[in-house]
Parts: structure tokens; C-alpha cells; sequence
């Protein structure tokens, strides 16, 4: 028997974070640079909706506004952190040694581990929009580490493909969890797969719609669905763009 | 004071991954290692990100090979 939960786009955290004022120093940018976020899960000053799902913590669905606007270095420990990058240009600076640049399709896997600094930019003046993921690792203090990956959404067009977890080309982490993809051109019918009844997924909709059984998901919209080791859904008429979270629950 | 026969319970920051072990303390802050979660001054905050102690969550996680490199007193 499945249990699930749905979050629609306007029901989630909202935080506008300006680069002045008390936030000068943690945001990045020009006095007028901000950034927008929208949280699944509590985070920060949010902490009026759910505490994760699994061993997600955040799920931000960020944007970072204005020329060098994002987040200043700053420190981590332990949480696994991910970004998927979904327009312009996101530079990422690390303490495990790595200056990377990210465009749309590129996402990457931060693990900060016994502690690691990063700092996330965008240096040019487009608005950069990114998908934010932590998770709870499976030990804690692993050693630092960063990878990164591209998703060819042409390529890989009309499938579920695995960005994070064991399946060839996908990303490891520390961690029972995956992070799946689909980008669909077409109405089609696609069974997502859990590892068990155990695991849990949780279902965001970057863009078009999705229909789960009785849950119909527009833009933004996301549902936690869990007990069940596979959800049948259908993709809507013109594009959609759906992430696919998996966790042991 | 917290029950001295419960576990020594670990927690992790939510604003920044920082991890309290009540094993270890942060005796680099003032806390002795031992000392108990509910010990910690309710206006105690990360010592990294400034979060308050209300958004630490208890985690059950065991340590990577080699860690913690700071052993907890005998």
C-alpha cells in the first residue's frame, strides 16, 4: 500500500536573501544582487513544513540574481550536497580543490565530509538557476570529495536516467539514494522503480506536468511517494522535466 | 540533568552538517567532553554557521575509518 504526500509549487518555503544588509557577507554580489529560494523541507528560517523525506534534508530550488550574486565561502561538515544546474552559469569553488564551472544539464556531487568550504557564483550577470540537494551521509566525517556529471537531455530524452547513485555514469554517494531524470517530449506512460517498499521517491516537476495515479503535478509541483516498489506515472503533452529522488524511508 | 545511563547521543547541525558529539564535547568551546546535549546552554549556537540548538537533529550515524581523530576522555 503506497502513502504519499503532495507539496504544490506555492506551498513551499519562500526566502528572498538580499546581498546587504545582515546577509552582506554570506551572499555574494552587488548590494542589489539576491537570491530566491524555495525549500520542500524546513531550512533556515523555514520551519513551518516537512523535516526532509528520508535522508533528504533540503531540496532548494534556488536562483541567484544580479552579476557575482550566490554564496560567499562558507563552511560544511558531513552533509552530501548536490546541484543540478538548470540555467546559466554556476561557478563552484572548493576547499578539495576545485573551480568548476557548471551550465545547464551539469550537476554535481559536494560531499564536505570531516569539513569543506564552498562557494557558489554566478560571476556574469544571467540569472542562474540550480536544484540544491543535502543529504545525511552514511558515516560521518567521510573525507571531502566533489564529482561532476552532465545530463544530455537530447541524448537521454524520454528515459528515466540515473544521475546519482550505482548505475553506469551516475554519481556515488555515501548513502542509499538516487537521483533520477526524465525529460519527455511526448505524453508517455513510465514506471519509476524503487529499490524496495523500503525506499521512498520523492517526485519534482522542473517543468510540464506528471500524473501519478490520482496526483496531477504541474510546474514545480512535488510529491513524496513511498511503500510501493513501483509508481506508475504518465508525462503531459508538451515538455516535462521531472527529477526523481530516491531514499530509504 | 540528562539520565547518565543513556547512550551518548550524537547531533548534526541543519544549517551546516556541524557535528556535537555528547562523547567528545567541544572542549575548545567550554564544553567538557560528556557533557549531555540538554546540558548545552539553551543559547548556544553552531559554532560554524550560528544556528540555534533547535535546529540540530539527533543523528544515528557511525563514524568513516579513522575518525573522530579526537578520542573521547576514558
Amino acid at each position: 500500500m503506497a502513502n504519499s504526500f503532495i507539496l504544490r509549487a506555492g506551498e513551499r518555503g519562500h526566502n528572498l536573501i538580499p546581498s546587504s544588509g545582515l546577509n552582506a557577507s554570506y551572499v555574494a554580489g552587488h548590494p542589489e544582487g539576491f537570491i530566491t529560494r524555495e525549500s520542500s523541507f524546513n531550512f533556515h528560517e523555514y520551519q513551518t513544513g516537512r523535516a526532509g523525506f528520508g535522508r533528504m534534508r533540503v531540496f532548494g530550488d534556488e536562483v541567484f540574481f544580479g552579476a557575482g550574486c550566490g554564496y560567499n565561502m562558507h563552511p560544511h561538515h558531513n552533509f552530501v550536497i548536490c546541484a543540478f544546474v538548470l540555467q546559466g552559469e554556476l561557478t563552484h569553488v572548493n576547499t578539495v580543490g576545485n573551480i568548476d564551472q557548471l551550465h545547464a544539464g551539469d550537476y554535481y556531487v559536494f560531499s564536505a565530509g570531516s569539513g569543506g568550504k564552498h562557494a557558489e557564483l554566478s560571476i556574469n550577470g544571467d540569472e542562474m538557476h540550480a536544484i540544491y540537494i543535502w543529504l545525511l551521509p552514511d558515516q560521518l566525517l567521510l573525507p571531502p570529495s566533489y564529482k561532476r556529471a552532465h545530463f544530455d537531455a537530447i541524448a537521454r530524452r524520454n528515459k528515466i536516467q540515473e544521475l546519482i547513485g550505482a548505475a553506469d555514469g551516475a554519481l556515488p554517494v555515501p548513502q542509499d539514494f538516487r537521483v533520477s531524470r526524465l525529460v519527455s517530449d511526448m505524453p508517455q506512460k513510465h514506471v519509476y522503480h524503487p529499490r524496495s517498499t523500503a525506499h521512498g521517491v520523492y517526485i519534482f516537476v522542473l517543468d510540464g506536468e506528471l500524473t501519478c495515479g490520482e496526483i496531477a503535478l504541474g510546474r514545480r509541483d512535488s510529491a513524496g511517494i513511498w511503500g510501493t516498489d513501483a509508481i506508475a506515472c504518465e508525462t503531459g503533452a508538451h515538455t516535462s522535466d521531472i527529477l526523481f529522488v530516491e531514499t530509504i524511508v | 540533568m540528562a539520565d547518565a545511563d543513556q547512550a551518548l547521543k550524537r547531533l548534526l547541525c541543519l544549517g551546516c552538517g556541524f557535528l556535537y558529539d555528547e562523547a567528545l564535547g567541544l572542549p575548545e568551546h567550554g564544553l567538557a567532553p560528556g557533557t549531555r546535549w540538554d546540558d548545552v546552554p539553551a543559547d548556544w549556537v553552531c559554532p560554524d554557521c550560528g544556528a540555534p540548538k533547535h535546529l540540530f537533529e539527533m543523528v544515528v550515524i557511525g563514524y568513516a575509518a579513522g575518525q573522530p581523530q579526537i578520542q573521547p576522555a576514558a
